[in-house]
């Protein structure tokens, strides 16, 4: 009788293990089925041999030098011990005429922004007594993060027509009012959101602004570091690094990287997005598996 | 030791949640209640979107549930047509509630709406168990001997059409009312994101009128069932089940609940339900100051997701 009853319980739990094993294998089975869903997909893992194209040099007329420069990681992967990283973004000033690192002959601007995307900011009214949102407004292109880092306060470096031009700054980050709005917006209606949308940002980290943060290490090297918070959202990026001469704009840089999900953690974002109905019953029977387990080790303790 | 969840999109401390789920799973167990009312206010207040709290909270609550409902199966505590009917009613409910939790999202509102909620539920029942716990405890104090409710009595309940016989709750009703109640309960099951036996559990005595033994038996079968379909929805309409997430709480849950267990039997019925009652409103209070308290930041963003 005991035996029967112990039998049936590991007949139980191997069910339970191969609906699992199904469920996490299903994932790269049925990729193409995954491709049809509306569902955002994770970014896919890097092609090899791309290395060059990743990089955009832009020449100013009338300038003599060219800059090279580089981030230190080109994929940063996203696994699940991720807590925010560190991104170095280097490179040489070529036909540098300044004597010294510390000479400050030339200016230096580093962006680093995230995929940009559409947002919904929204604004809290009080109705009858009770806080609740009221309005919004929807943003396309925001990016996703963004940081500056220069040598010296970019209001210094540039003036206020160029960085809007080439979107420096927080100030200036280019992006818009999505055509179609609920409810006409004001000038003033949406530079409320607009500062409201960087406030926000750079309270949780995702824009940061570092006025001393990027510097010349030599005649022509420079370096800067900006630093990616455990929250930052996932996909592309761009680093356009800018040098200036006297409020003078010469050379700029861009290079693409990516920050993307790997390991395990593609994994479980893929099941969730792809299969999403799988994934809901593989929860299911996690649950089931975990309380029946608990029950078992439970009844073992009370007896004992 | 932080982990990534990967469908809330964020670094979660393994350990603070553990401890959440410990604590909860310590409360739900002294109590006797599933954990969800006290547990997705946690998540939400530690960070977790509230879509996706709500969303993991159903997967946490079954496994929570799943022991609890086998052993009073063992004990034939389960009033199988009854719980079906419940049933029945409840996933038409959850498939409205998880359909409307997507609309409520995309119109900005969800969290509103989920604050209001918990301000209006807990507080009647938290209220209604305060003052039958105090009076209870008083005429205890004063010496009287306190009786349980006759079961049987008649109320409008009984003058329905659809008359079905329940044979193990000893109930010959319509099933219009366990219909009702089931798709209501099945309808905050996943707004609210709780299994809803402390609305349930209420209902089935005080409302149906169903004899004790079979209550709570009962509402954990349907429970089960609903929490089990509750997660699948959740998890393919609005993709807001983070399975690492409810891994966590389950583990700290499951543990929790066998101390709660064992310092509950040291209470008496009408303590544990004061205590209830006291942390019913604590949670309450807290959801109601968020609601009228001018907020300190007035405007909030939302991802992509959001739209």
């Amino acid at each position: 009788m005991m035996r029967q009853h112990r039998l049936r319980r590991r007949r139980a739990i191997l069910a339970f293990l191969g609906v699992l094993v199904l469920g996490l294998l299903a994932p790269g089975i049925s990729e193409t089925v995954a491709q049809k869903r509306k569902a955002p997909p994770p970014v896919a893992k890097e092609a090899p041999g791309s290395r060059q194209q990743d990089i955009k040099r832009e020449q100013q007329p009338g300038a003599k030098e060219s800059v090279e420069a580089d981030v230190s990681a080109r994929n940063i992967a996203v696994t699940a011990n991720f807590n925010g990283t560190e991104i170095v973004v280097f490179g040489a000033v070529d036909g540098s005429q300044q004597p010294s690192a510390e000479s400050g002959y030339y200016d230096l601007i580093i962006v680093v922004e995230g995929m940009p995307g559409r947002m919904v900011v929204r604004r809290k009214g009080n109705v009858a007594g009770l806080w609740l949102n009221t309005s919004s407004v929807i943003f396309d292109n925001v990016p996703s993060y963004y940081a500056v880092a220069s040598n010296r306060p970019i209001d210094e470096i540039v003036p206020e027509d160029l960085r809007a031009l080439h979107g420096i700054g927080l100030q200036h980050i280019k992006f818009t009012p999505a055509v179609g709005q609920s409810h006409p917006l004001s000038n003033e209606d949406i530079k409320q959101y607009r500062d409201a949308v960087v406030r926000l940002k750079r309270a949780s980290r995702l824009y940061v602004e570092n006025q001393f943060g990027a510097g010349f290490t030599g005649k022509s090297l420079f370096r800067a570091s900006v630093v990616l918070p455990a929250n930052v959202t996932v996909g592309p990026f761009v680093t356009h690094v800018y040098l200036f001469r006297e409020e003078k704009h010469l050379y700029k840089v861009s290079v693409r990287h990516t920050l993307g999900r790997e390991g395990l953690e593609w994994y479980l974002h893929a099941f969730a997005y792809r299969l999403p109905v799988l994934y809901g019953f593989t929860t299911v029977a996690i649950a089931v598996g975990a309380g029946l387990l608990a029950s078992t080790a439970f009844r073992k303790g009370g007896t004992a | 030791m932080n982990f990534y969840l990967p469908v809330a999109e964020m670094s979660a401390n393994i350990l603070v949640f553990l401890a959440m789920g410990g604590a909860v799973g310590f409360l739900s167990g002294m109590f006797g209640v599933g954990g969800g009312f006290l547990m997705t206010p946690l998540l939400i207040f530690a960070g977790i979107p509230a879509a996706v709290a709500v969303g993991t909270e159903a997967a946490q609550i079954l496994a929570a549930s799943v022991s609890g409902a086998l052993a009073q199966w063992r004990r034939r505590n389960v009033d199988v047509k009854m719980g079906t009917v419940l049933l029945a009613g409840g996933l038409v409910g959850s498939v409205f509630g998880v359909q409307l939790v997507g609309a409520l999202r995309r119109q900005g509102v969800f969290d509103f709406f989920l604050s209001a909620c918990y301000v209006t539920f807990l507080g009647v029942i938290g209220l209604m168990m305060l003052i039958e716990s105090t009076n209870t405890i008083r005429q205890v104090r004063a010496g009287r001997v306190v009786t349980a409710r006759r079961s049987g009595q008649h109320n409008w309940v009984h003058g329905l059409p659809f008359k079905v016989r329940f044979h193990r709750s000893k109930l010959y009703i319509s099933a219009i009312p366990p219909l009702l109640l089931g798709l209501f309960v099945g309808l905050l099951a996943a707004i609210m994101g709780v299994g809803g036996g402390f609305i349930m559990v209420p209902a089935m005595i005080y409302l149906l009128r169903m004899p004790t033994n079979v209550v709570v038996g009962t509402s954990l079968f349907q429970i089960v069932f609903l929490t089990a379909a509750t997660t699948v929805l959740q998890a393919s309409l609005n993709q807001n089940v983070d399975v690492v997430l409810a891994v966590i709480l389950m583990a700290g849950g499951v543990v929790g609940a066998q101390f709660g267990a064992v310092a509950g039997q040291r209470l008496k019925g009408e303590e544990l339900r004061f205590l209830l009652a006291t942390f019913i409103l604590f949670v309450c209070a807290r959801f109601a100051w968020q609601l009228i308290a001018p907020p300190a930041e007035l405007y909030s963003i939302g991802g992509m997701g959001a739209i």
